[in-house]
C-alpha cells in the first residue's frame, strides 16, 4: 500500500514537473510587456450654482513606455504608419502618450536608431483599445542593436561584435552554429563591445545575436541576427535593410511594398530577396520584418 | 511474486515513458501556429445570416497569413468578408469569395509582425477577418443531415517575422454547422446588426504622390491605405479633377501626369461610411507684374502736364 502511494506520488511529481518545465520555457521566451487599462475619474464639478453637471467625455488614450537607447529617437507606428516620435532619456527610458485613437484592435510598432545609425528591429504590439479608457503598455525592452566589423575572417581571428543598449546592463551575445554564449556589460551610454575569438568555430557560416538582462527576472528579446563566415571564402555582404529599401529613401514602407507587389510571382533577382527564383510570399515576409513606416 | 513486482515496475516505467513523450509532443504542439474558426459549430435555420471569425493563436512572431478555405457551397452562401478589426493591415491579395467553387481566400500581412497575446490585453485581438454566411431558403440536399463544413485547405500558410521568410508549423481547425430543415423562429441577421452599429468612418489617411523608375515606367502614381475598425474597408474610389469617381486600388497610375488636377480618394466601409483624402496641386505663383498700361498713362499724364506747363510759361512771357 505504501509503495503504491510512493509510486503515485512520484508520478504526480513527474507530471507536474514536466508541465512546470514546459511552462517555464514558454515564460522565458515571453517579454516583459504588460497592458493595464484605467478609467480616469472625471474632474469635479466647478463650485457654485445649481443645475446638473455633465462631466466632459474621457478621451481614449494609449501610453507607451519602456527602454530603448540613451538619447535615441523612438519612432512609433500605428497600423503600419508612423504616428509620432519621442526621445529616450540618458537612462534609455521613454514614454509617450498617444491620443486621437479609434477604439478597436490596434497594432503599434516601435523602432529606434542608435548613436551609430544602426537600426533596431521593429518591435510590434497588437492589442485592443477600449473606448474612453487610458491603456498603458509598459515593460517594452527594445533589444540591443548589433553589428560586426567583418563578415568573413580566418579561423582564430577576433571578430568584434558591438552595439548599443540600456546603460550598465549585462549583454548576452550568442554565437551559433555551436551555441556559445558570452557576456559583456554596456557602459554608461549603453555601448557594448565583445571581441570574439573565432578559434572554437568550425569553418563555414555562423550567426550571432544579442539580448540584455535588466535584472534576475527581466530580459529583452533578441535583436537582429547577423551572419558571418569563418574561413578563406570571401562573402560579399549587403545589409538586409539596404536590399529591401528598393527606392533608397532610407525607409521601408508602402512604397517598397508597392514596388514588390508589381513583381508578384515574377522572376527578378533584385526583388527576389531570398533568391529562390521568384518574387513570392517569403520576399514579402522579409520586407514586412524590416518595416519602418 | 517477484515476477509480478518486475512486471508492475515495467508497466510503471512504460507509463512514465508514454507520459514523457506526450509532454514533449504537447510542448512542441504548443509551439505551432493555429488558424481556427470561431464559432466552430452551431445550429442554423434557412434564412439565418451569421458570422464566423477567422483567428490565429501563436507563440512565435509571424507577419504573413495566406488562408484558403473551402465551404459547402450547396447549402451555405458566403455573402461577404469583413476586414474590420483584422490585425492584417496590408493586403497582398484582398479577400475573395468564389461561391460556385466554395472557396474563400486572402493573403495579408502585418508590418513588424504579430507575436501573440500580451498579458493584460482586454482582447480579443487575434482576429484575421469575419466570414458572413447565409443559409439559403432552399437547400439542395434532400437526403441526410445537412451539415455545412468550412475548412482550411492545405495550401494555407503562415510565415515567421524572422527576416528569412520561414514558414511556420501550422495547425488548422475548421467548423461544422448544422442546418435545420425547418424554420422555428424569425431568421436572425447578425451582419445587419453589425452594419447598423457602425457609424464611424474609416481612419484618416493621406494620398502620397510618387515617381519611381522601378514602377509604372517612371510615371506619377499614388499610394494610399487606411483601415476601418468596425465593419472594414469595402472599396476605394478616386476622382482626378472633374473626372468621374471610379473604383481603384493602391498603387494607382495617375491619368493626369501633369499633376495639375485636384485628387480625391474616398475610402468606403461596408456600412457605407466614407472618409475622403485630398491632394490639392500647389497654386503656381507668377511674379507679380504691375499692369504696364498704368505706366503708359502716367507717362502720358506727365507729358501733358509738361506741355501745359510750358504753354502757360510762354503765355506769361508774352
Amino acid at each position: 500500500m505504501m509503495k503504491n502511494v510512493q509510486i503515485l506520488s512520484f508520478l504526480v511529481i513527474f507530471i507536474l514537473g514536466g508541465f512546470t518545465l514546459g511552462f517555464y520555457y514558454t515564460q522565458a521566451l515571453e517579454g516583459t510587456v504588460n497592458i493595464s487599462a484605467e478609467v480616469p475619474s472625471p474632474p469635479p464639478p466647478p463650485g457654485g450654482g445649481g443645475g446638473v453637471y455633465i462631466p466632459p467625455p474621457i478621451e481614449t488614450k494609449v501610453i507607451i513606455e519602456g527602454k530603448a537607447y540613451p538619447g535615441s529617437e523612438v519612432h512609433i507606428l500605428k497600423d503600419g504608419k508612423e504616428t509620432t516620435t519621442t526621445k529616450a532619456d540618458s537612462k534609455a527610458n521613454f514614454k509617450k502618450e498617444i491620443t486621437g485613437i479609434t477604439p478597436g484592435i490596434c497594432t503599434f510598432a516601435i523602432w529606434v536608431e542608435d548613436k551609430d545609425g544602426i537600426k533596431s528591429i521593429t518591435y510590434t504590439l497588437t492589442f485592443r483599445v477600449i473606448s474612453n479608457v487610458i491603456t498603458t503598455v509598459s515593460g517594452i525592452f527594445l533589444p540591443p542593436t548589433i553589428d560586426i566589423d567583418k563578415t568573413s575572417l580566418p579561423k582564430g581571428e577576433v571578430l568584434n561584435i558591438f552595439g548599443q543598449t540600456v546603460p550598465e546592463v549585462e549583454v548576452n551575445v550568442h554565437v551559433s552554429s555551436s551555441e556559445i554564449v558570452t557576456t559583456t556589460t554596456s557602459d554608461e551610454i549603453g555601448a557594448w563591445l565583445l571581441p570574439f575569438n573565432t578559434e572554437p568555430l568550425d569553418e563555414g557560416a555562423h550567426i550571432t545575436k544579442a539580448r540584455f538582462q535588466f535584472n534576475a527576472e527581466e530580459t529583452s528579446g533578441f535583436g537582429k541576427v547577423l551572419t558571418f563566415y569563418v574561413g578563406e571564402k570571401a562573402v560579399p555582404f549587403e545589409e538586409i535593410y539596404s536590399r529591401v529599401d528598393f527606392n533608397g529613401d532610407d525607409r521601408i514602407n508602402l512604397v517598397d511594398f508597392s514596388i514588390l507587389l508589381s513583381w508578384w510571382k515574377k522572376p527578378n533577382p533584385q526583388y527576389d530577396l531570398n533568391q529562390n527564383g521568384i518574387v513570392d510570399l517569403a520576399d514579402f515576409s522579409i520586407l514586412l520584418s524590416c518595416w519602418t513606416g | 511474486m517477484q515476477n509480478l513486482k518486475i512486471q508492475f515496475k515495467i508497466k510503471v516505467l512504460y507509463f512514465l515513458f508514454v507520459v514523457f513523450i506526450f509532454l514533449f509532443l504537447g510542448f512542441n504542439f504548443c509551439q505551432a501556429v493555429v488558424l481556427y474558426l470561431e464559432p466552430s459549430n452551431g445550429d442554423y435555420q434557412p434564412g439565418d445570416t451569421f458570422l464566423t471569425e477567422i483567428k490565429i493563436d501563436t507563440q512565435e512572431c509571424i507577419n504573413i497569413v495566406e488562408a484558403n478555405l473551402s465551404f459547402s457551397q450547396d447549402i451555405l452562401d458566403a455573402i461577404n468578408f469583413s476586414q474590420g478589426e483584422s490585425i492584417l493591415t496590408i493586403w497582398i491579395k484582398p479577400p475573395t469569395i468564389d461561391q460556385s467553387l466554395g472557396l474563400i481566400s486572402f493573403i495579408g500581412g502585418i508590418p513588424g509582425g504579430y507575436c501573440g497575446k500580451i498579458p493584460g490585453d482586454p482582447g480579443p485581438s487575434n482576429l484575421l477577418g469575419k466570414i458572413i454566411f447565409r443559409i439559403p431558403e432552399i437547400t439542395v440536399r434532400e437526403v441526410g443531415e445537412n451539415i455545412a463544413k468550412v475548412k482550411f485547405l492545405e495550401s494555407s500558410q503562415v510565415l515567421l517575422n524572422d527576416m528569412l521568410g520561414t514558414k511556420a508549423k501550422l495547425t488548422t481547425q475548421g467548423a461544422e454547422f448544422k442546418i435545420l430543415s425547418e424554420k422555428s423562429e424569425i431568421p436572425k441577421d447578425e451582419w445587419q446588426k453589425e452594419l447598423e452599429k457602425d457609424n464611424i468612418p474609416p481612419e484618416p489617411f493621406e494620398i502620397e504622390i510618387h515617381q519611381d523608375s522601378l514602377i509604372f515606367e517612371g510615371k506619377y502614381f499614388i499610394i494610399f491605405s487606411t483601415t476601418d475598425k468596425q465593419t472594414g474597408i469595402d472599396y476605394y474610389e478616386i476622382r482626378e479633377g472633374k473626372r468621374d469617381w471610379k473604383k481603384v486600388s493602391s498603387p494607382y497610375l495617375l491619368e493626369d501626369q501633369s499633376l495639375k488636377s485636384k485628387i480625391l480618394v474616398r475610402a468606403v466601409d461596408k456600412a457605407k461610411n466614407e472618409r475622403i483624402a485630398e491632394y490639392a496641386p500647389p497654386i503656381s505663383k507668377k511674379p507679380f507684374l504691375y499692369p504696364y498700361w498704368i505706366f503708359i498713362l502716367i507717362l502720358i499724364g506727365i507729358g501733358i502736364w509738361h506741355w501745359l506747363y510750358k504753354k502757360s510759361k510762354i503765355k506769361y512771357k508774352y
